[in-house]
């Protein structure tokens, strides 16, 4: 299936508690509301993230969902990962090695990357530590 | 024979790896007791005599330090100095025999077998190797042998004036390096391998609980696990794989431990999943992520006070705020589902993100979309 609407590429701050959840969340919004949101979160960077952090990641999902769009993680740094399964979030997103494999994920089903870092329980999708840094991760550019 | 003990904690540049939160990994509980007081008491059972303990660090809470032995505390630069000078007084006020360990590895060892090959000998010094065949930083010295002691403390036990005689310890051994090493160390000693015994009694078989440690009725707890003194599990949650809840923790409602240290004084939010991870003083080092993160949200995981009086304050004020709370809401009460059965609460999303609310938003806003819900729900209707 091919797609021609734009994928959101959007890096998410190193810090995000509730201060900065706030912040990110306004500057999506706009893209929220437009028919069928395609947006990939960049995890990358995030080396603090809480309870409002969560929130809001959610928070993106349910108000894309209601657009008929949807939200999906990149690269996410290992602290985020260890949040994002503490509060049994992690199943809920489709989580990416990178931001290119996320975009492209928009337009066709990429079954190697889910079946390569798929966890032994099948619960939630791992990376290895050392996870490569991605390649097209660029804050508010449009990827095709 | 008149034995005695100096118990050395840190010392070493090395030694600011093996910790947590700041508290090196010797000095933490494990199955209700922290490594230094098991090895003093199994000291003292077996005839030692005085033991002191000369640290880097504090104990971080007043049931971590074992009464019976003299407690010093050092700088980093000062320790092996101080070690010598306590060496040397008991070796005037009448010591035969020096125990003198530093702190890191464990060992299943028996002292009485050590003192008496040392004996045997009429060596100065005897040091101890382990099964893996790695040299430990546990040796007899005889008290008359102030010279090699002194050039012993000076090289940080690594070097002596002539060569000691080894002896080889068979048994359990564990490095006790990093989280992951105390947990496995916790999970041999629940498939008694490693020679230690959790503090309590077995409710069940292979479910230790501490004393006065409360689980609620509808918490379910799978053997093996470990259950502190005054520990609370609260309904819905669920401790599985080996997972060690220690004294004082308080794990909320609806939250899965798995395969998991839970280190003394922490409060596990509701509705969280906690597996493969050593959690305590606020971070949580993530055994397959090997990654260590700082979790700063209260509601997430956090810590209780380590004094008594302060927690039981902190208790009575929670209830006194939670009563008018709980008259409000039901009073504003609409009817609301909640998970009533295990399955469905270790399903549901974490309460912790409920509370989480970003204050733009308005309060029809602050639930998932009805769409999200129905995603989550599969399997209820």
């Amino acid at each position: 299936m091919e797609t021609s609407r734009p994928v959101v590429v959007k890096r998410v701050p190193e810090r995000l508690d509730m201060t900065e959840a706030r912040r990110f969340l306004q500057s999506v919004e706009p893209i929220l509301r437009r028919d069928r949101p395609q947006l990939v979160f960049d995890l990358s960077n995030v080396r603090r993230l809480d309870s409002a952090g969560v929130d809001m990641l959610l928070r993106c999902m349910s108000e894309a969902m209601k657009h008929d769009g949807d939200v999906k993680l990149a690269a996410p740094s290992p602290e985020a990962l260890v949040v994002l399964e503490l509060t049994r979030t992690g199943r809920l997103f489709e989580i990416y090695e990178n931001a290119t494999d996320a975009a492209r994920s928009y337009s066709s089903f990429l079954p190697n990357v889910l079946r390569q870092f798929a966890a032994p329980d099948h619960s939630t999708i791992v990376f290895p530590s050392q996870a490569p840094k991605p390649t097209v991760a660029k804050e508010d550019k449009d990827a095709a | 024979m008149d034995v005695r003990a100096i118990v050395l904690i840190g010392g070493r540049p090395e030694s600011s790896r093996a910790q947590l939160g700041g508290v090196p990994l010797a000095m933490l509980d494990m199955l209700g007791a922290s490594m230094l007081n098991r090895v003093t008491q199994r000291m003292r059972q077996q005839g030692v005599g005085a033991t002191a303990v000369l640290s880097e660090f504090d104990p971080f809470h007043e049931r971590a330090l074992n009464h019976e032995v003299c407690w010093f505390k050092a700088s980093r630069e000062q320790l092996w100095r101080y070690a010598e000078a306590l060496f040397n007084d008991f070796a005037q006020s009448g010591a035969e025999l020096m125990l003198v360990m530093r702190l890191g590895p464990y060992i299943n060892l028996d002292f009485e077998r050590l003192l008496e090959f040392h004996l045997d000998r009429q060596s100065r010094v005897t040091q101890a190797r382990g099964s893996s065949g790695k040299l430990l930083d546990l040796l007899v010295v005889s008290a008359s042998r102030r010279n090699d002691a002194a050039f012993m403390f000076r090289n940080m036990l690594t070097g002596f004036r002539t060569p000691p005689e080894i002896y080889d310890a068979p048994g359990y051994e564990n490095s006790l390096e990093t989280p992951a090493d105390l947990r496995l160390l916790a999970v041999d000693t629940l498939a008694e391998k490693s020679g230690l015994m959790p503090l309590g009694r077995e409710l069940k078989p292979g479910v230790w609980v501490g004393p006065n440690a409360r689980l609620d009725s509808r918490a379910r707890v799978l053997a093996p696990a470990y259950i502190g003194a005054h520990a609370r599990v609260r309904n819905m949650a669920v401790i599985t794989r080996g997972s060690v809840i220690e004294r004082h923790c308080h794990v909320d409602c609806g939250t899965v431990i798995e395969d998991s240290t839970i280190l003394p004084f922490s409060q596990i939010g509701a509705g969280l999943d906690v597996s493969y991870s050593v959690v305590g003083f606020r971070r949580i080092a993530h055994l397959r992520q090997r990654v260590e993160v700082e979790i700063s949200d209260e509601r997430l995981i956090g810590m209780a006070s380590t004094s008594a009086p302060v927690r039981a304050l902190h208790e009575m004020l929670s209830l006194a705020a939670g009563i008018p709370r709980a008259l409000l809401s039901s009073l504003r009460a609409k009817h609301q589902e909640t998970p009533v059965t295990l399955p469905e609460a270790i399903q549901a999303p974490s309460p912790a993100l409920s509370g989480a609310t970003l204050e733009h938003q308005d309060r029809a806003d602050r639930h998932f979309a009805p769409e999200l819900m129905a995603a989550r729900r599969y399997g209820n209707q």
